[in-house]
């Protein structure tokens, strides 16, 4: 009797969440239970890490900052030239019409050592709603796209990672702005292109980037390189294989894209469009 | 006197299972991850077999709501599957007690395999071979998990 109504109740509280998403509060309520556990599952290689930090000679620390100090030199000379090509580029922009946006703005949350479903490539981050992390927020390392916040609760929330089966993204090839949608293949798999005909133009070595078009990521950042390119007759599409360009497993800071104020973004373009109209008249 | 014994089994009995979430999230070396056991499953299993006075179906379920908030599955999804595990031991606790460890064993593989069933039934996973290690690894080290989940409730006399 008791194993009955368990049963009904796990059934009905598994389809009104997967299908309604009724249980969201729920869910973050619960998860605030959860958090010390995985606080606590995080600490060992936490303290590990500290630990090292700690027991760092002076040789390596010298070593590791005459490092950064290089990289930083060849980042700040090629940020001369992006900040031209960026100015440039936003009056080819204006001479177009169309508006564009290249600085988001970022918060840095850390990744929970915690390991879930190996099989559902998720993430836990250590900043919740108390950060104002939203459901749906693209999350970014130093290298590329990660993924988004599927989750929140109060003091963590949880990234669904872009190699999880159901996660699909819009991309544009960086050469020809070809747009296309990527979609993961689970663990330890590649990236796979979708629905891209056999005649189109990309190659092994192509950068995707994100197009923007599905209106939750900003447009531009790199999510992978595609690493190979079959066609085979008997299918309608080529199959393209894509590898993520962010560390997905490795990355211990990640970014959150804020919300980008579009109303501003949106007037200006207006008043650009006028002027251009203006202008033709 | 009794009831204060009591109350202090079902600390016991909770701190098994907080340990084994723990075991389950604490993050492990690459080559050996994808082997992890199912250690709340199986510590339900033991306390159910051991003590199904103290242990029940509502207690699983509510455990298994907690996994699935921490592990971020479907909500509902381990409630089912561990409410229908410990319900299975509940009918035949008394002649799990009888076998023979390796028996013991092989029952433990095969209530890890109907969990995973069920896993893949519901969730979008393409699962791989690899997906029914823990399975296997369940059941290897079920002699060892028994043995000192036996020592832990003779210590703290869990009745």
């Amino acid at each position: 009797m008791r194993l009955l109504l368990a049963l009904i109740a796990s059934l009905v509280l598994f389809f009104l969440d997967s299908r309604m998403n009724y249980f969201a509060p729920v869910r973050s309520g619960l998860s605030v239970i959860v958090y010390p556990l995985q606080t606590i599952a995080s600490f060992p290689s936490d303290s590990s890490k500290w630990f090292e930090e700690l027991v760092q000679n002076r040789k390596e620390l010298i070593e590791k900052n005459s490092q950064l100090a290089a990289i930083n030199l060849a980042n700040s000379v090629r940020l001369q030239t992006l900040e031209d090509l960026e100015r440039e580029n936003m009056r080819l922009r204006e001479l177009l019409g169309s508006s564009f946006r290249l600085h988001e703005r970022v918060k840095v949350a850390e990744v929970l050592a915690v390991d879930l479903d190996p099989f559902s490539q998720q993430v836990v981050i250590d900043k919740g709603a108390r950060y104002d992390v939203f459901i749906g927020q693209p999350v970014l390392d130093a290298t590329g796209v990660m993924g988004q916040v599927m989750q929140v609760s109060q003091f963590s929330s949880q990234v669904v990672l872009l190699t999880n089966p159901s996660h699909a993204l819009p991309v544009q090839v960086n050469r020809n702005g070809l747009r296309a949608v990527v979609t993961g293949r689970g663990l330890g798999k590649h990236l796979q292109l979708e629905h891209v005909p056999h005649n189109a133009d990309i190659r092994q070595g192509d950068l995707l980037v994100t197009s923007g078009l599905g209106g939750r990521f900003p447009v531009g950042y790199p999510v992978g390189r595609v690493v190979s390119v079959s066609s085979s007759q008997g299918q309608p599409f080529a199959s393209i294989r894509v590898e993520p360009a962010a560390k997905l497993s490795t990355s211990r800071e990640v970014l959150l894209v804020l919300a980008a104020e579009s109303l501003d973004m949106l007037s200006g373009t207006e008043s650009v469009v006028e002027e251009a109209d203006h202008g033709d008249e | 006197m009794a009831t204060s014994k009591s109350s202090g089994g079902g600390g016991v009995i909770i701190t098994t299972i907080i340990i084994s979430a723990l075991l389950t999230i604490v993050p492990l070396p690459e080559s050996i991850r994808l082997f992890r056991p199912e250690f709340v499953g199986i510590t339900l299993i033991y306390w159910t077999m051991a003590v199904p006075n103290r242990v029940g179906i509502s207690f699983a379920w509510t455990i298994g709501l907690l996994m699935d908030v921490m592990l971020g599955g479907a909500l509902g999804l381990l409630a089912f599957t561990y409410a229908l595990i410990v319900y299975l031991v509940l009918q035949f606790h008394l002649q799990l007690r009888q076998y023979p460890m390796w028996q013991q064993a092989l029952s433990i593989l095969s209530l890890v395999l109907l969990l995973q069933i069920l896993f893949v039934l519901v969730s979008s996973h393409s699962a791989g071979w690899e997906f029914w290690l823990p399975a296997i690894s369940s059941m290897l080290i079920w002699p060892l998990f028994f043995n000192v989940l036996r020592t832990i409730r003779r210590t703290f006399h869990v009745h």
